[in-house]
């Protein structure tokens, strides 16, 4: 998509290495409410990116991703409290097992389209909640308790560099023979698999993809809260939060998490600071009416516009 | 004898869940839009009728008429001021209406929140039981199970036998043919929203004897109702019914045997595995 808007194109580079650089120093000079916020704001970012793999480029829209994410979280934490290793260790295995378990389960869930898919993933996330609260070892949905120690900034630069390592690996899919074969497939998955297309492999590594991402910060928000159980991170307002980011920047589109994500977090904070009674209702009356104004999302949107208007 | 007991609970429960589920089969049906703010609507009006009770004694039954009434208004409104405008022909469509409705749930939640506040509330009406022998049937769920029995063979009247309920069942199943008749596939599916909308408001207040709620259970509805379209097929209205009754029963029995964290799981599974294994459900064509 930014492909449409040459001048963008060529800013992008620089304009990322600024930020980068701006994010990496912002927690020297900020005080302890705007770097939860900044870190908040980078997490959701992040599993937007996660699950715009699956949902927008392969078109396999899932509300259960935060699945990965709890799990991430509570391999994590009986890891660091159970054999101590240090904490970005123990994130990184957790990341890794939400990889192992997506692909068995990509490979039957994937089966299932459109609302099937969507909903049945649901359901998998709440069973696998239900089931972490039923293990003795997770403290039965009582929670757990992680040492206390390291602090929101080493917390906050686990979590950028994954959204920065998130951003990267979209802006790969989005040039490469993969991300075409998923758009192929989004597209239409019987013409995709006549034309050559291995659709359940293509499906499943997408899979595999958006469950790392969660996977990886699960671990992250663990430390962040310092105190885990189940509803908190099998949370359901997390995961349909970053879904929306996803869908309001623009669905299966480089920049569109980005956009969507700070876009939705300024305005859902300016609201709660101002309307803490009505929130939730001027967030989701404000979430229809762009939804109807912008019915692709904010990136396509603005780069439709700069075409017409530049007459490429 | 607790078998006997376990089952009467889950057919009675069934009776509510199919009449929630009639509401959001016929949406799905004839628009393909699975609404997520289904379960919002069914707690709002189960939330309102308890308030209702609890501050002015009104028989809950006596406002069964006004919450139809005003599920029709607010379902026709929602579809045609909103979900009507929404491009059919884009790729994302399926999302944006997810989105949408997601949306709605969401101002619905926060509606009711600010409107009625958080605490859980239920109507205590018909509190006794009848005893059978060593069974008891409660009264009150015994009351929602025939009220939900009856609306909803006046629903199924209405799709049987009506020139609408045809024009409804006709778009369902294949839009091009209801078009090359002549159907109004337009004004059908705002009418569809708006027939939807109200048989989960009726739902809803039956459902007040049944749960403590808040304005924030929405979703458990909106799965539920999921859970027994799927299971009994899409679009196939008689297919629901039994997909209730299994969903009602297994609610039951599973949190009997399995203790009531372990049975929430329990119609996940179900679901998921009629998904799997059963595709187009229990009694329905194959999934498209």
């Amino acid at each position: 998509m930014t492909g449409s808007v040459p001048f963008l194109k060529r800013a992008v580079l620089p304009l990322a290495a600024v930020a980068v650089v701006v994010l990496i120093l912002a927690p020297l000079r900020l005080n302890g409410y705007a770097i939860n916020l900044l870190y908040v704001t980078v997490l959701s970012i992040a599993l937007a990116y996660g699950w715009n793999i699956i949902s927008g480029y392969a078109g396999y829209f899932s509300f259960g991703q935060i699945a990965f994410f709890g799990v991430g979280s509570y391999a994590t934490a009986l890891i660091v409290v159970n054999w101590h290793w240090y904490w970005m260790a123990a994130a990184l295995a957790g990341g890794v097992l939400a990889l192992l378990l997506a692909i068995p389960l990509g490979y039957v869930m994937l089966r299932l389209r459109g609302p099937f898919f969507a909903m049945g993933m649901f359901g998998m996330a709440q069973m696998v909640r239900v089931l972490v609260t039923a293990i003795p070892a997770t403290g039965s949905g009582s929670g757990l308790f992680l040492p206390p120690g390291s602090g929101i900034t080493e917390v906050y630069y686990w979590t950028l560099a994954i959204c920065v390592g998130a951003i990267g690996l979209t802006v790969w899919i989005d040039r490469s023979a993969f991300g075409l074969r998923l758009q192929a497939l989004r597209e239409d998955e019987q013409v995709a698999a006549t034309l050559g297309v291995e659709t359940t492999r293509a499906k499943i590594t997408a899979f595999g993809l958006s469950a790392l991402i969660p996977g990886l910060l699960g671990g992250g928000y663990a430390l962040y809260l310092t105190y885990i159980e189940p509803d908190a991170v099998f949370s359901s307002r997390l995961d349909l939060q970053s879904i929306v980011m996803a869908i309001l920047g623009g669905l299966g589109t480089v920049w569109g998490p980005l956009i969507g994500g700070l876009v939705m977090t300024q305005i859902s904070e300016a609201l709660w600071a101002r309307f803490p009674q009505i929130y939730l209702m001027i967030f989701g009356g404000l979430l229809v009416v762009l939804l109807i104004a912008l019915p692709r999302g904010i990136v396509p949107a603005f780069a439709a516009r700069f075409a017409r208007r530049s007459g490429t | 004898m607790i078998l006997l007991q376990l089952a009467i609970n889950g057919v009675l429960l069934g009776g509510v869940l199919a009449l929630s589920a009639l509401g959001f089969n016929i949406v799905f049906g004839v628009m393909r839009v699975v609404n997520l703010a289904h379960g919002d609507f069914v707690v709002l009006a189960a939330v309102f009728a308890a308030f209702g009770f609890a501050q002015f004694g009104i028989n809950p039954l006596l406002l069964l008429p006004l919450t139809i009434v005003a599920g029709f208004a607010a379902g026709a409104l929602v579809h045609y001021a909103l979900l009507r405008r929404l491009p059919g022909e884009v790729a994302s469509a399926e999302a944006s209406s997810l989105t949408l409705t997601f949306g709605l749930s969401y101002f619905l939640t926060g509606a009711g929140l600010a409107t009625f506040g958080g605490r859980f509330v239920s109507v205590p009406y018909l509190t006794g039981a009848f005893r059978i022998g060593e069974v008891s049937v409660p009264q009150a769920r015994l009351l929602a199970f025939v009220v939900a029995v009856v609306l909803s063979l006046g629903f199924a009247l209405l799709l049987r036998s009506t020139a609408l309920g045809r024009a409804i069942r006709a778009t369902s199943q294949n839009l091009d043919g209801a078009l090359a008749c002549g159907v109004d596939v337009d004004r059908v599916r705002t009418l569809a929203f708006a027939i939807g909308t109200p048989v989960a408001t009726a739902a809803g207040t039956l459902m007040s004897f049944l749960y403590n709620l808040n304005a924030q259970q929405g979703v458990l509805f909106t799965v539920n109702a999921f859970a027994v379209v799927v299971i009994g097929g899409l679009g196939n209205y008689t297919g629901a019914v039994l997909g209730a009754l299994i969903l009602g029963l297994t609610e039951s029995f599973a949190s009997y045997f399995m203790g009531a964290t372990l049975a929430e799981a329990a119609p996940y599974l179900l679901f998921i595995l009629v998904l799997l294994f059963v595709p187009g459900g229990l009694r329905g064509r194959r999934a498209a």
